[in-house]
């Protein structure tokens, strides 16, 4: 029984043969690097139907996919980019919040579909380079962050905050970074951040 | 032993976040992985009595629908240890309950999958939503009593009682629940956002019968808890069975809408306070009485009577506490627990009895200040409210305010209000066992109990370790959250940096020293790792444990079992709590109402500040949480129906960035040395207690209406 | 969720035809922001989805002439910020700007959102998906089904406009910004084209609550015309809510203001948050012609706009609530420069 524990209990008894009953000529769980570039298309899943061609912070993706699935599970579950992040899945939280030709929208209630041969940039390709982008280094300086789950949200909608010309007051940025919930609490900082940068005038 | 203030450096972890490089539990990307989703059940109570797989099975790619029979039978009792949760059963005790688990290819047809199955229930109609129900069962708790309330309300010259209530809320992590489990090589290895991850790999071992080196479990960023993950969640081992029997890893996100149901919440709650002054206005007396919505099993302690004796050194004190057993799924601790609405009420309280001697509030708790815990008779190890209270009312802006309600009036009939509200949290401990290694290539490890969820664990520990070695900070591991590196704790109750900065402070020593005696009295130059590689050590590596005030040998075991071994705010020789003082103005709109809050200051005696910049942050996050829950947040129950009515994001309404103005934060920052080396109480939890009471106070100053029920809605001063 | 069909036609009368040759279970998706939320929650089961986005020349927004036209396919955020729209007709401009959150106006479209449908609690909550567990009666979900929110908790149902069958509150602010100023839509069919007032795209709950739009199957709204008013200027769009930002109306007043110096010459005044479909308050409208407006009048025409109003258990404050917004609205409105 190679290290299997039996309980008392029959019925209930796991050993490791029974349970790895129907591993036999699977791969070992390794962890991948969710971090890696695409280049190829990744394998479409069962289901996928549908071949797009969105262009990923800057590189064209060809994916199959199934009709039904959002932008945010696109990003997450097939191209490993996991920056944008899941808080609500109905377009109330802002934690998926890309851009879709520069524009920021809620990528959960965002057909992925939809995201055919147009330009959708996520917080993994925000920053020209390796460097940080301004907002990046300003949410570090203010502290603007706590768990951090929803920053990467935050974050996209702030650069677009001042692209759409709203950071003109703190409470216009307020008003403007309300569809962004941090449940931490991070507001004052947020708001610092994005009038710093918006008040160094940088393009951003 | 001194403690010295600590410089302002940036969050340890933020340049992962800012990236969104940081790897929460649902991030992490697994070859073949399957993806899992829970049926919910849509009845309040009763039974499954069929449920066809069927339909479900007919979904292209769903492979495995779990049922009940899937798993073993509940484990046996466990002395001294609560039981796991439930896995899936066919007995319904709360609406929202998993009856099945779907586990398909992918997400996509395991949600169609999960849609498909429609089991038969046999609803029992006898069900007890609300805590007013017909079948709600009363039972008191012992009473907490210091001296003799009774007979010293009869000597109160002035009294004010009242009855204040607080809702049923839900935490609301911005991360939602999620698992991933992996079975390898008779290893169970778990991804989970937790705050506790040996409680989850004991409930594991539990319900799946596995032994403690099968389950590893892993959580190195959680993504807000707030309480909420504080324990093992019901989900887990689902997921874990799927994994298991299907030999490919799998992941669950649980939907926001099951979270509310399946999940811990703050219960709702009431409490009638009565106080009483004596002839000269202070305040001799509290008969307090506290009961909460309990379900039929729960034990979330109605703790109500933690903090309002340790607040104003009040002789005589009788509270009272009871549960209300209903049908609903288990509540649990929620940032500030019990303190939050008891200090809403109390200090509620405490400001309409200033208002009935018609004393300023401020001077009026100024009158008060408590040197000993009158419960169980110790001193206060330290207590700074009333310099929270003077630095507060300093910088806020306090003096000139006119006593009378109503008084302050712009020019559009805005009405505004200034308040102050004051809260206390325990000062509680655990043991840990920590493990430092420096080595020659430039590396430091960090391995201890503890759970990183936003409120800066991290850098705290970072603190230590870059102010007591010379090591390379950029190279600094810091592992926590993960049972396979460390003993875990469960990391709430604002116990966390207290329980393990000076196990970090301990390990930096014990390292200097060793490598000191390594070198033998030789002066190689450089940092430590170029200090080992000059003798050509490629490490070296030490163990300390630590226990809090009073702890001992029993106290590491129980850690080292992966259990609770906390203790506090009571200690051997003294009692320890941390304290805050929040003032807060609020403006009333002339018509339609609605209540803002421009701007708040709060002060906090948390001790010694170990890391500035995070607990600024963790103070205006109490804050915004304070507003939150006394403004914005209630889970409401149709009583017909039984659940969570507004279970989402959009409909539990949640402070968003238009609703928060400037909030100025600012610490005693006075060393507690008999607590613990550093002088380091706790914050996260002090930071939200007595703000909701600072703005009901605010509210009564701007508009001289008393409002006693949370949250305060715009239909309540129209 | 459903599996469905997805296509992606570039021009209307392609989308008209392949509406039409789907048959039963197509649905036009435009931004999806109502739709695909409410396929999320096994509410909305399409077969197949005619994504109408990729139509060409159907966003445009015209500014020239006596009339404004927005096409369909134009984003809220754009017709927000249109200069034109937010010197003349500051009404139309915030009721946008106050809807959902900038990410979601980036992909709701002006035509796609007369469309969005109720966010009664009962109804967004009780299809029994994956979501929650909840399976509440609602006729409009499933017709003859019963109405949970009729003795239930009530706070955010309709006080005006409900029937025993329904009382679920038309959730927009656009369309209630349009109502005030007499705006029709273009509709596209297989039949051709037609106009119809957007006030008479909503129909009222009475015994049919599931019919909620004027519209035909495959039907396309092309268009939103509103004619230009002198009263443009003096417009407010003022809402409240249960948050100061990100949240659906408890009580909403689109107002805009004719006036010859102090005096009103003609008020239009619709209600949003209170009602089962956007609100025209007519009798508020007559009560301030050729008054002078006061606060005084303005609460009054506030009251006399929640006429025959009728409360539940927990949501008598609207009335009150919506009349004072109502005033308020008419207090700002009149603040604002005349053309």
């Amino acid at each position: 029984m190679d290290g299997g524990e039996r309980s008392g209990d029959d019925s209930s008894t796991i050993t490791r043969r029974t349970a790895l009953g129907g591993t036999a000529g699977l791969a070992a769980a390794v962890l991948i690097d969710a971090g890696a570039a695409v280049s190829a298309a990744p394998a479409p899943p069962p289901g996928a139907t549908l071949l797009i061609k969105p262009i990923v912070n800057g590189r064209v993706t060809p994916v199959t996919i199934d009709p039904r699935t959002s932008l945010l599970d696109l990003l997450r579950e097939l191209l490993g980019l996991t920056g944008a992040k899941k808080g609500c899945d109905h377009g109330q939280c802002g934690a998926c919040t890309v851009h879709i030709d520069g524009r920021r929208v809620a990528s959960c209630l965002t057909l992925a579909a939809k995201t055919d041969g147009r330009a959708v940039t996520t917080i993994e390709g925000l920053a020209d380079g390796d460097g940080l982008h301004p907002m990046q280094q300003a949410f570090i300086d203010h502290d603007a962050l706590q768990c951090g789950y929803c920053t990467p949200g935050q974050i996209m909608a702030a650069v677009a905050c001042i692209r759409e010309g709203k950071a003109t007051s703190r409470a216009s940025i307020r008003e403007a970074m309300s569809g962004n919930i941090c449940r931490c609490g991070a507001y004052v900082g947020i708001v610092d951040a994005i009038a710093d940068v918006a008040g160094k005038g940088r393009r951003v | 032993m001194t403690s010295a203030p600590f410089p302002n450096r940036p969050r340890v972890d933020a340049l992962d976040k800012v990236l969104g490089a940081t790897k929460y539990a649902a991030d992490y990307a697994l070859p073949n992985l399957l993806y899992a989703m829970q049926v919910p059940a849509t009845i309040a109570k009763g039974r499954v009595t069929a449920l066809s797989i069927d339909a479900a099975m007919r979904v292209a790619g769903v492979v495995k629908v779990l049922t009940a029979g899937d798993f073993p039978p509940p484990p046996a009792a466990q002395q001294g240890a609560p039981p796991p949760p439930a896995t899936i059963t066919r007995d319904i005790a709360y609406r929202g309950q998993p009856v099945a688990l779907v586990v398909a290819e992918t997400l996509e047809a395991a949600i169609q999958g999960a849609e498909a199955i429609r089991p038969t229930y046999a609803a029992d109609a006898t069900f007890t939503a609300t805590i007013d129900g017909k079948g709600a069962v009363r039972q008191p708790v012992q009473p907490t009593v210091g001296g003799n309330a009774t007979t010293a309300m009869v000597q109160a010259v002035t009294r004010h009682s009242a009855e204040y209530v607080s809702p049923a809320q839900h935490h609301n992590p911005m991360e939602m629940l999620s698992t991933t489990a992996v079975w390898e090589g008779g290893v169970l290895t778990v991804y989970e956002g937790t705050q506790g991850s040996n409680a989850v790999k004991g409930a594991l071992m539990r319900n799946l019968r596995l032994t403690s080196e099968q389950v590893v479990v892993k959580s190195p960023q959680v993504g807000g808890g707030f309480g909420q993950k504080g324990g093992a969640q019901r989900h887990t081992a689902l997921v874990a069975r799927a994994a298991m029997l299907l030999g490919r890893p799998v992941k669950l996100v649980v939907p926001r809408g099951q979270i509310f149901h399946n999940a811990s919440f703050r219960p709702k709650n009431r409490h009638r306070i009565e106080i009483g002054a004596d002839a000269a206005g202070k305040m001799i007396a509290v008969r307090y009485d506290a009961d909460q919505q309990q379900s039929r099993e729960g034990q979330f302690p109605p703790n109500y009577h933690e903090t309002p004796p340790m607040m104003y050194g009040i002789p005589d004190y009788h509270g009272t506490a009871a549960n209300i057993r209903i049908d609903t799924q288990a509540p649990g601790y929620m940032r500030a627990p019990t303190p939050h609405p008891s200090s809403f009420a109390f200090d509620s309280a405490v400001d309409e009895l200033a208002v009935k001697l018609g004393v300023d509030p401020v001077a009026f708790r100024l009158r008060h200040r408590a040197t000993r815990d009158p419960i169980d008779d110790k001193p206060f190890s330290s207590c700074f409210l009333h310099e929270c209270l003077s630095e507060g009312a300093r910088r806020f802006g306090w003096k000139g305010r006119p006593l009378a309600p109503g008084a302050m009036v712009r020019p559009d009939g805005t009405q505004v209000g200034w308040g102050v509200g004051c809260g206390a949290y325990p000062a509680n401990v655990h043991p840990n066992i920590a493990t430092l290694r420096v080595g020659a290539d430039g590396t430091t490890r960090f391995a201890a109990a503890g759970h990183e969820m936003g409120q800066g664990i991290r850098s705290t520990i970072e603190q230590i370790l870059v102010r007591d070695l010379a090591i390379d900070p950029a190279r600094l591991e810091i592992a926590i959250g993960d049972t396979s590196v460390a003993p875990q704790h469960v990391t709430a109750g604002s116990w966390g940096t207290a329980s393990v900065v000076p196990a970090a402070e301990q390990a930096a020593a014990k390292l200097k020293a060793a490598i000191a005696e390594l070198l033998a009295g030789r002066s190689p130059g450089g940092n430590l790792h170029r200090q080992l590689a000059a003798v050509r050590r490629p490490f070296v590596q030490v163990e300390v444990t630590t226990v809090g005030p009073g702890q001992g040998d029993k106290d590491v075991a129980r850690l080292r079992q992966g259990g609770m071994a906390v203790s506090g705010p009571e200690y051997p020789a003294f009692t320890s709590f941390s304290y805050i003082a929040h003032f807060v103005e609020v403006h009333v709109e002339p018509h339609t109402r609605r209540i803002r809050v421009p701007r708040v200051v709060s002060i906090a005696d948390c001790g010694r500040v170990v890391s500035p910049r995070t607990a600024e942050s963790q103070v205006r996050g109490g804050v915004v949480w304070g507003i939150s829950a006394c403004l914005r947040e209630a889970t409401e129950v149709d009583p017909r129906f039984g659940g969570w009515l507004n279970n989402d994001l959009a409909d539990y309404v949640v402070a968003v960035n238009a609703d928060i103005g400037e909030i100025d934060v600012g610490f005693i920052d006075r060393p507690d040395m008999q607590f613990n080396s550093l002088g380091a109480k706790g914050l996260g939890e002090v930071a939200m207690t007595g703000c909701a009471a600072a703005i009901a106070n605010a509210v009564f100053h701007a508009t001289g209406t008393r409002l006693r029920e949370m949250p305060f809605r715009i239909e309540d001063l129209l | 969720m459903r599996p469905f069909t997805y296509v992606r036609p570039d021009s209307a009368q392609a989308a008209i035809e392949a509406f039409a040759a789907a048959g039963p279970g197509a649905r036009y998706i435009a931004g999806g922001t109502s739709l695909y939320d409410l396929m999320k929650l096994d509410i909305e089961r399409p077969e197949h989805l005619i994504d109408v986005t990729a139509i060409r020349g159907l966003d445009g927004i015209e500014t020239d002439g006596d009339r404004l036209r927005f096409e369909a396919l134009a984003p809220m955020s754009a017709v927000a910020i249109n200069r034109v729209v937010l010197r003349d007709y500051p009404v139309l401009a915030e009721s946008l700007a106050k809807a959902a959150s900038q990410q979601l106006r980036n992909m709701a479209t002006v035509g796609g959102n007369l469309l969005q449908r109720t966010r009664c609690l009962y109804f967004r909550n009780g299809a029994g998906g994956v979501s929650a567990g909840m399976t509440y009666p609602c006729n409009k979900r499933e017709p003859g089904s019963g109405c949970a929110a009729i003795g239930g908790l009530d706070r955010g149902q309709a006080v005006l406009g409900q029937s025993r069958s329904c009382t679920a509150v038309s959730p927009g602010d656009w369309p209630v910004a349009l109502v005030a100023l007499d705006a029709y839509v273009e509709i596209l069919g297989r039949q051709g084209t037609r106009s119809l007032p957007v006030a008479d795209l909503y129909r009222l709950p009475g015994g049919t609550p599931h019919l909620e739009f004027a519209l035909t199957p495959g039907e396309i709204i092309t268009a939103i015309v509103v004619p230009k008013a002198a009263a443009g200027r003096q417009s407010t769009y003022h809402k409240i809510r249960d948050r100061e930002s990100y949240a659906f109306a408890l009580a909403s007043a689109a107002v805009a203001l004719d006036m010859a110096g102090d005096t009103v010459r003609q008020a239009r005044i619709a209600l949003g948050g209170v009602a089962t479909r956007p609100w025209r308050a007519v009798a508020a409208e007559a009560q301030l012609a050729g008054k002078q407006l006061t606060r005084e009048t303005a609460i009054i025409a506030g009251r006399a706009a929640l006429t025959g109003a009728k409360a539940g258990d927990h949501n008598g404050f609207k009335i009150e609530l919506a009349a004072r917004t109502v005033a308020d609205a008419l207090m700002i409105a009149a603040q604002r420069k005349p053309a």
